[in-house]
């Protein structure tokens, strides 16, 4: 019984610390994320929700503490504080079994929205460009934007750009979706385009970890909810229990805010 | 008449002097300047300390004094080049260097975001500045490549002093022989061809490049 839910975990953070300089943005964070699961984390902007996530697939290198994708080791500190990261073949493998959708898209911008897609299945994982092109137009159907595949990213509308940098991101096939704040960079009317997009994966059992401002998301997507500020984790847990009744007084006031 | 298209035949022969040293020279410092840029912006001291005195030394000097120096000084060390070879040294080591700061200012502009994006992707250093970083970098300094070569048309009249037949030297032989200042207004004319050319073709590349943005 133990083996198979350790197999069903993801990804498993413990004891997470983060520093930028003499400024302590992660002070101790355990997470555990299992297959299929939706996490949603909130929080106020500077809780270190976004550093949090980028701790995940190694945007930024952790000062203390370990990262497990699917139970193989990236990162871990020993008994000294000395942080280590694995060989870099297995980052490689063990970070290519992530996939993340940044607030700001970064698409590449020289790059039709086709391209952009074939881009790392072919370059990276150099399979043949027949074999992903009709991968490719699927996940672009998906995303409602089939019409939309020969255009450059500068001719499409935030919430457009968006829903490719998501087609983009499960072009390579991860196991875990990494969401940054992925709706706070649209004008209001759009995010609804992009949300409905996530929740369409949430509903495939798409492992996801979204950092996020939209309360109704995280509500009726999510599995999870993690509410952190300072640096930790303050509350969690499932969406019911954690809207209908939080515990804490942070949450309290922070979801009183929200609300 | 007859005279005019003497002067001409004579200048087309130095122009080819000139069209070497400009060709050449573009061909080796373009990415000689792309390879200097990301040295200067490598986090290894020691090389991106030595690129930003190599280029504070090419552009802080005169290419005179350069070609002088080439030319002249080299061999006094025991370094012979034959003569174009010198000039071409000294050139593309000073063009190398301003092309390295426009490239250095190109990729600067490129938003760290696509570094991020093309990380988790999985893309190598390498396969992020080929197939991400440069083609936008390209867009953005294209206008101060296209100032520079221009420049270096008309720079390369310098090797004058070298006593090499480049146009302008040619020109300058002819009006000393007949007295006649004709041929500086077919040099200009010759210089003025060659800008054209390139500013019509960097307008094509702008064009080319420019197609993604809106």
């Amino acid at each position: 019984m133990a083996n198979t839910q350790n197999e069903d975990v993801m990804l498993r953070m413990r004891g997470i610390k983060k520093s930028f300089g003499s400024v302590e943005v992660l002070r101790g964070i355990d997470l555990t994320v299992r297959r299929g699961e939706v996490l949603a984390i909130i929080g106020p902007s500077g809780s270190g929700k976004s550093t949090l996530l980028r701790c995940m697939n190694r945007l930024e290198e952790i000062s203390g503490g370990s990262v497990e994708i699917e139970g193989e080791v990236l990162a871990t500190t020993t008994p000294a504080g000395a942080v280590e990261y694995t060989d870099a073949a297995t980052c490689r493998r063990l970070l290519g079994c992530t996939g993340m959708v940044f607030q700001q898209f970064n698409l590449f911008p020289h790059m039709t929205v086709l391209e952009n897609l074939l881009e790392a299945p072919v370059h990276v994982k150099k399979r043949p460009r027949e074999e992903v092109l009709p991968e490719a137009r699927e996940l672009l159907a998906k995303v409602g934007l089939s019409a939309r595949a020969d255009y450059y990213p500068a001719q499409l509308s935030g919430g457009q750009q968006q829903r490719v940098a998501i087609a983009r991101a499960l072009c390579m096939k991860p196991d875990i979706l990494l969401f940054d704040e992925p709706t706070s960079a649209l004008d209001p009317e759009l995010t609804g385009e992009v949300l409905k997009t996530m929740r369409e994966l949430a509903a495939e059992h798409m492992t996801m970890v979204v950092v996020t401002h939209e309360m109704a998301f995280a509500r009726e997507a999510a599995s999870q909810v993690v509410f952190m500020a300072d640096g930790v984790i303050v509350e969690q847990g499932g969406p019911e229990a954690f809207f209908a009744a939080p515990k804490e007084a942070r949450t309290q006031a922070f979801l009183h805010n929200m609300l | 008449m007859e005279k005019l298209m003497d002067t001409v035949v004579l200048m087309l022969e130095g122009s080819e002097v000139t069209l070497e040293i400009f060709c050449v020279t573009l061909v080796l410092a373009l990415p000689l300047g792309i390879l200097a840029a990301l040295g200067r912006l490598s986090p290894l001291r020691p090389l991106s300390r030595f690129m930003e005195f190599y280029i504070w030394l090419m552009r802080g000097t005169p290419l005179m004094l350069q070609l002088l120096f080439v030319y002249f000084a080299l061999p006094m060390v025991g370094i012979l080049l034959p003569d174009i070879a010198a000039a071409l040294l000294a050139f593309t080591l000073n063009y190398a260097a301003y092309f390295a700061e426009i490239f250095r200012a190109g990729i600067q502009s490129v938003p760290r975001g696509q570094y991020e994006a093309a990380k988790t992707l999985g893309m190598t250093y390498g396969q992020t500045m080929r197939r991400i970083i440069l083609p936008q970098v390209i867009r953005i300094v294209l206008p101060p490549i296209s100032n520079e070569t221009i420049n270096l048309v008309k720079d390369t009249s310098l090797i004058y002093i070298l006593a090499m037949n480049d146009l302008l030297r040619v020109a300058r032989t002819i009006v000393q022989r007949e007295f006649d200042m004709t041929p500086f207004v077919v040099a200009a004319v010759f210089y003025l061809a060659m800008t054209a050319v390139l500013t019509w073709g960097f307008k094509k590349l702008e064009a080319h490049y420019g197609k993604y943005a809106k």
